[in-house]
């Protein structure tokens, strides 16, 4: 039975570089993925384009070209990633200058675009697409309209798929899905089409895609089994091998470290899906409920009896506003009774912002080391705590408001208790906030295009 | 039946979609599942989280991977781009979870530790 072998080679911007690159030089591998986009990063990126028309891609994308292109034409691994975020052609840009400078001419870097439906929200709302929140329910997009900074498509594999048809050696595009940049060369090494009798096969696409495209979060990395997961600073990023029945084992470079198990798998399966039975993708929807695994052992995973249905009739869309800023500032207090210095900093602390009036949209006081991280749910041990933080934060609509949070944190340095150490406060970030919302995908006009290195 | 932590049970591991927090649940043995599912319950879990989760709570089990998915709405302040929360991404509210007890009989207790062992290769659980 035909197979493809597909590697993951980046999760976020910020993944490690090293895994990818064994992947590139190593790894029997047809198909190396990269994903560099979060949702918070297109809205920076699609404001980084608008102030200049060569930038508004991760500029990563360069060195992880420089060291993964050179080996992967070599040995005949085509590259995908979506680091071209709100500009894919500046990026494509990029990387024909990284394989001109291998001395690689005649590489096809294919482009993706058609994500950005920014030019087309004028049109959606004039037509009387609803637009409606999908965290809130709230409708229409009148209250953050003159704010908007971004929206952004989560495109399907389509794109991908017609360059590979037209044998691109890296493909660069905005924002598809991370699960689109795996399913694409499954469906284009195996032939499938969006149709009934594929509808299962490309759910095992789906499934597959999902489980190895956080790199090493399937290969005993954020991992209960933290305890067992060997090495995991030469961790080995996930391989999927893929049949042509969507039958897959998972799986990671021999000799890599971290740990592919039952458990790894399992965690990664459930991670961040919300209704299992419905993992629904711009490509289709996976069952999670009838995937069978296989602990093979010896790192291997085996992945079967995916089922699922067709793609979805709209796309998910994503609309980054500008909602206000953050300020933030910890101060730390040392024993002994570290905990009663921070909890009257704290009572300091909403004294004096009831005295500068009610400037924040919204506070929060938390006690580091006592219920930061588990809140209420963690109970306060009658204890002489070695040392407890009080961090204070609040989002306001103006920066100069939320720069009150960290000028009044300093000021508790030396008009608190005593022994007590403030370190270098956060900067006030501004905040863009999320409106995840469903478009008919006759919108979203995907584009594909190829240029040649010489 | 006495109660123990669901730390010595399961696995757990959570992560964001916007302002909702999903938590994976994965059950040590299929005995310890089938007790689970029937104990974690959406009024259980909205009382273990008390003011954390402003919305509906939806379980859903998952009887091929003997795990749930426990779905956790409007609770992480708003999503990651926009909370005031430290855990902007709902990491840390897996092992919150592990915090609730259940009320297991002996024998399934015993089990959860010899999973442990067998999985881990040492019982590292709670003293």
């Amino acid at each position: 039975m035909r197979r493809v072998n597909i590697g993951a080679g980046s999760a976020f911007w910020g993944d490690m570089l090293e895994p990818a690159v064994q992947l590139a030089e190593r790894a029997e591998i047809g198909y190396l993925g990269f994903d560099h986009l979060s949702e918070l990063t297109m809205a920076i990126l699609t404001r980084q384009r608008d102030r200049d028309p060569d930038k508004g891609f991760i500029p990563d994308i360069v060195p992880w070209m420089e060291a993964c292109l050179p080996p992967a034409r070599e040995r005949g691994i085509v590259l995908t990633s979506n680091a071209g975020g709100a500009n894919p052609r500046a990026a494509a840009r990029e990387v024909a200058k990284v394989a001109r400078a291998a001395g690689l001419g005649g590489t096809r870097i294919g482009i993706v675009e058609g994500d950005d439906l920014l030019p087309t929200l004028d049109r959606l709302r004039a037509d009387g697409v609803t637009l409606e929140n999908m965290d809130t329910g709230e409708e229409g997009l009148d209250r953050i309209a003159n704010r908007i900074v971004a929206a952004n498509a989560y495109l399907g594999a389509d794109g991908i798929i017609e360059q590979l048809q037209g044998d691109a050696d890296v493909i660069v595009t905005g924002r598809v899905s991370d699960n689109a940049l795996h399913v694409a060369p499954i469906m284009h090494e195996f032939g499938w089409s969006y149709d009934d009798e594929h509808v299962d096969r490309i759910a095992a696409a789906i499934t597959v895609g999902h489980l190895i495209e956080c790199t090493a979060c399937a290969t005993g990395g954020m991992s209960n089994m933290w305890r067992i997961s060997d090495r995991t600073w030469q961790v080995g990023f996930p391989i999927a091998e893929i049949a042509e029945d969507g039958t897959a084992t998972i799986t990671k470079l021999e000799g890599s470290g971290g740990i592919v198990n039952e458990w790894t798998i399992k965690e990664h399966l459930l991670y961040e899906i919300i209704d299992p039975n419905n993992y629904v993708m711009p490509d289709g929807v996976a069952d999670f409920t009838s995937v069978q695994l296989d602990d093979l052992g010896g790192d291997r995973v085996a992945v079967s009896d995916v089922r699922g249905a067709r793609r979805p009739d709209r796309a998910k869309v994503c609309i980054g506003y500008r909602d206000g800023y953050i300020g933030e500032g910890t101060i730390w207090y040392g024993w002994p009774d570290a905990l009663p210095k921070a909890q009257s900093a704290a009572r300091w602390i909403e004294r004096r912002f009831e005295e500068l009036g009610p400037r924040f949209e919204e506070t929060r006081i938390d006690f580091v080391g006592i219920n930061m991280m588990q809140g209420e749910t963690a109970p306060i041990r009658d204890i002489d705590h070695n040392e407890v933080g009080l961090r204070v934060s609040a989002r306001t609509v103006d920066r100069e408001v939320a720069e009150i949070v960290r000028k009044e944190v300093t000021h508790l340095w030396t008009l608190g208790a005593v022994g007590s150490a403030v370190g270098v406060p956060p900067r006030v970030r501004p905040v863009i906030a999320l409106w995840p919302t469903l478009v008919p995908w006759e919108y979203v006009d995907v584009r594909t295009d190829q240029v040649v290195v010489n | 039946m006495p109660d123990v932590e669901l730390r010595e049970l399961a696995y757990a591991r959570s992560g964001d979609k916007g302002d909702t927090c999903i938590i994976g649940i994965m059950a040590k043995s299929p005995e310890i599942y089938g007790h689970l599912r029937a104990a974690i319950t959406a009024d259980a879990v909205k009382e273990h989280f008390g003011d954390m989760v402003q919305g509906e709570i939806e379980i859903y089990p998952m009887d091929n991977i003997e795990s749930l998915a426990i779905v956790l709405r409007n609770s992480l302040g708003g999503g990651a781009t926009k909370t005031l929360r430290f855990d902007q991404t709902g990491k840390a509210m897996g092992s919150a979870l592990l915090r609730m007890t259940i009320d297991v009989p002996p024998a399934l207790r015993e089990e959860a530790q010899q999973r442990t062992i067998a999985i881990e290769g040492s019982p590292n659980g709670p003293k």
